[in-house]
């Protein structure tokens, strides 16, 4: 990768024996000791590659310092296709540019000065630019880029590919019923879905072929959906669904759990339980006093006619036990 | 038999007993209301199980809210046929039944029925039952005991919404119902609660009494008297009719009537479009949140608090006037809420809005009974929330309909606002037109027989029906005499 930055510095300007010297260079030179990198430096390739990718969309991110603030800051930055990227690290101070010193790692390894990263003062801000182009999963990853001057300022570019949303929470299911498993992505669009089942660290794909039980389809190309119908028991544990870019996977991980309907059934009965025993002391108790009114015994008659005759008092003479207090008086 | 139905008459007992009654129409407006909210909180596991979209999934919450209303007087007829503990548990029974069956749907079709369908008949069963049960066992703390068993919606949303997401993390959505309907059959131990009570009339004669208990209990009775069976039915028939539906022709409820009909018009969009409208003048989700969250709680407050204070001495006369009082503030609110347009100005209207809500819902059975009277209350009550079922379901989407066309929430929340004020100056202008009459008729009165008591709690009706009521009784007694003769 090292090479191909230094490669794209040199085609730049157009310098060909410099460029074949390089390649020598760092064929020999191996440091990171890749084979797959060679392929990048012979010539064919590159030149197929920047036909390829000879409309690339340029992206550029910048981080910037002043003065007052020094924190190290980090940026995430999700890419999905081969792009020609531009990362900036600015610094603007009115203090003296010339003792600042920069270095750009990518995941804590030095870029060598030979790669495309330049370095320029403008008034009292100093702008150092990294430019290349993205092309496969090796190249991302941490950049950062590191400004050494009083203090030692650090700006981190988190180069990832867009992540892909499942369920954080366990999703319930009961034996016999049917789910749907789903997978989102956000930021951009995958070429191709796949699902695994996961029994300890084993991950199984599924197939979809296999009997009438799983079935892979999705509305949009930024989703994927997996029904699972005819559930048993041991269908519940870890599922995953990985999402395929050109510049690498991202995978998200879904838990199933499957229950068998004696579960929800327990708090269900206990509940009617106590339904049933609080009716039925309401109605006892009701009875009860019922039973307690309803019994005359012969001296609370008389009560009662006093009860009957206070009610009535509304203007209205109630003659019966009227005679009859006369009749008791006149005796 | 009429000795003993007489010796349990007794006055409203203001306590005792009410208060268990008053637990178990707050239990009955827990598991009725709160529950028909927290219905939503399944849309989602909807969505992605039956793969609809939200419009397909909320038509569950308008059947339900739809039914609950529709079927009220339904509720009324059972439960004054059968009894309240029998209408209530039968509520109970089929609202369970509903969530049982709707754990095991394989479609939403199966939902809109199950959860739908039975479960708002079942509680439209228990509702109005319950509200006018409370209303027969308190008399002087009447707007207090309706505060504190209404303000069930609101702690309900308040308690049930996180327990029913529990629910739905544990168990999925099937677990989920299953269980919640296990809670609804709670409503059978609110039924069981629910002792009869006989009380005195409201007019003053028991002789009447005497004459309507033989109307309503001797009519089964009457087939042994063959020559004026058909007769006697026919007019016990109309005679049960009329007294149970009397009410229908007063002028007074219809008044109130069509004054429902506006304010049911204009309370319910606001619940719908105010987080919307928080959210296009630029508040965040969680600011929007906490405004319907200060909504809900201020209208607990307001239930408790209002129910109390109208409770008072200085205001129990004046019931129907803070009733109009706070479906008017209501309406103003309205009015100002296109010109408040960020979330410091937000938070006192919610305040405002929620305590006038919780207070109008309070006095609502409390004016109907002073309309109406504590007999026919359970009808009565039956054919108000009748009468909220219509523009609960029509008002929502018409606001939605003057959002879309005109691109602002101004329209929609000015006519919802004059609709409100509408209603309380309806009420307003009947008030003021009966006390009008009726000072003039009390001049009548005075200066044709100084003797005869007038009815003076301000209603006009009285000291006329009195007359009529006097010549219903000798036609009543003309035909029982002719009846026991044969």
């Amino acid at each position: 990768m090292r090479s191909l930055t230094g490669l794209r510095a040199l085609v730049a300007p157009g310098c060909p024996l410099l460029l074949l010297c390089l390649l020598a260079a760092t064929r020999l030179d191996r440091a990171e000791g890749d084979p797959a990198d060679s392929s990048f430096t012979s010539l064919p390739v590159r030149e197929e590659m920047m036909a390829k990718y000879s409309n690339l969309s340029l992206e550029s991110h910048n981080i910037s310092w002043t003065e007052q603030s020094s924190a190290p800051v980090e940026k995430n930055i999700t890419l999905e296709r081969p792009s020609d990227l531009e990362l900036i690290c600015q610094f603007t101070t009115s203090g003296d540019l010339n003792s600042v010193n920069v270095t750009w790692k990518k995941d804590d390894v030095f870029l060598e000065n030979f790669d495309v990263f330049n370095t320029t003062k403008v008034g009292n801000t100093l702008y150092s630019q990294y430019r290349f182009i993205i092309f496969n999963s090796k190249q991302m990853g941490n950049y950062s880029c590191f400004l050494n001057g009083e203090e030692e300022l650090r700006g981190t570019f988190n180069i990832r590919v867009p992540s892909v949303h499942g369920k954080n929470k366990p999703l319930i299911t009961y034996v016999g019923d049917s789910t749907v498993l789903k997978c989102e992505c956000q930021d951009g669009l995958p070429l191709n879905w796949t699902w695994y089942m996961s029994n300890g660290s084993v991950q199984v794909p599924i197939d979809v072929y296999k009997n009438d039980k799983y079935v892979i389809n999705g509305s949009y190309a930024n989703e994927t959906r997996l029904k699972v119908k005819h559930l048993l028991e041991e269908d519940g544990g870890s599922y995953w669904c990985r999402a395929v870019f050109q510049l690498g996977e991202s995978e998200e991980h879904i838990e199933l759990v499957v229950l068998s309907f004696m579960v929800p059934l327990k708090p269900f009965l206990a509940i009617i339980a106590e339904v049933i025993l609080l009716v039925a002391i309401i109605l006892l108790c009701e009875v009860y006093t019922q039973k307690k009114k309803n019994d005359p015994d012969d001296g609370k008659e008389f009560e009662q006619i006093e009860q009957l005759k206070s009610d009535d008092s509304n203007g209205i003479e109630n003659n019966a036990p009227r005679l009859r207090k006369n009749e008791s008086v006149e005796q | 038999m009429a000795k003993v139905t007489r010796a349990g008459s007794v006055a409203p007992p203001d306590g005792g007993w009410g208060w268990m009654i008053v637990a178990g129409c707050f239990l009955v407006t827990i598991c009725t209301r709160a529950v028909t909210r927290c219905i939503s909180i399944f849309f989602v596991e909807f969505q992605t199980y039956f793969a609809q979209d939200y419009s397909q999934t909320a038509w569950i919450h308008s059947i339900v809210d739809c039914m609950t209303m529709l079927c009220a007087p339904l509720g009324s007829v059972v439960s004054n046929h059968l009894s309240c503990q029998a209408g209530i548990m039968l509520g109970g029974l089929l609202a369970s039944t509903g969530f049982i069956l709707g754990s095991f749907a394989t479609s939403l079709k199966h939902l809109y029925l199950t959860l739908g369908v039975l479960t708002g008949l079942g509680f439209a069963l228990c509702y109005s039952p319950a509200i006018a049960m409370v209303g027969k066992y308190f008399s002087r703390r009447k707007a207090l005991a309706y505060g504190i068993a209404m303000s069930g919606s609101g702690i309900g949303t308040f308690i049930l919404a996180p327990v029913v997401q529990l629910l739905i993390e544990q168990f999925s959505w099937r677990g989920a119902l299953l269980i919640l309907g296990g809670f609804v059959l709670n409503l059978c131990v609110c039924g069981a609660l629910m002792r009869p009570i006989t009380l005195k009339e409201d007019h003053p004669s028991p002789e009447k009494n005497r004459d309507h208990g033989t109307q309503r209990g001797d009519c089964p009775q009457a087939s042994p008297y063959s020559p004026l069976t058909k007769e006697w039915a026919q007019m016990c028939l109309c005679g049960s009719l009329k007294q149970e539906y009397g009410f229908l022709l007063m002028s007074d409820f219809v008044v109130l009537a069509v004054s429902v009909l506006f304010m049911a018009y204009g309370c319910s969009p606001l619940f719908v479009y105010l987080v919307p409208y928080a959210l296009s003048v630029g508040v965040s989700h969680h600011q929007a949140a906490f405004l319907m969250s200060i909504l809900g709680v201020i209208d607990i407050v307001g239930n408790i608090t209002f129910g109390w204070l109208t409770d008072r001495r200085c205001l129990k006369d004046y019931r129907y006037v803070c009733y109009l009082f706070a479906v008017a503030l209501d309406g103003l609110c309205y009015l100002c809420l296109p010109v408040l347009q960020s979330f410091p100005l937000l938070v006192p209207f919610s305040c405002t809005f929620g305590y006038f809500d919780g207070a109008y819902v309070t006095l609502i059975p409390v004016v109907t009974a002073e309309i109406v009277g504590t007999t026919s209350l359970s009808s009565a009550l039956g054919v108000v929330y009748f009468l909220h079922a219509v523009p609960y379901l029509v008002s929502p989407p018409i606001a939605g309909w003057l959002v879309d066309t005109m691109g602002s929430y101004t329209a929609a929340f000015l006519l919802c606002g004059f609709a409100m004020i509408f209603s309380s100056v309806l009420l307003g202008f009947a008030r003021i037109v009966k006390r009008l009459k009726s000072t003039q008729l009390r001049f009548l009165a005075k200066e044709s027989d100084p003797k005869r008591p007038l009815w003076t709690n301000g209603s006009v009706a009285y000291s006329v029906a009195k007359e009529l009521d006097q010549k219903d009784e000798e036609s009543m007694a003309a035909a029982v005499t002719g009846c026991n003769l044969t």
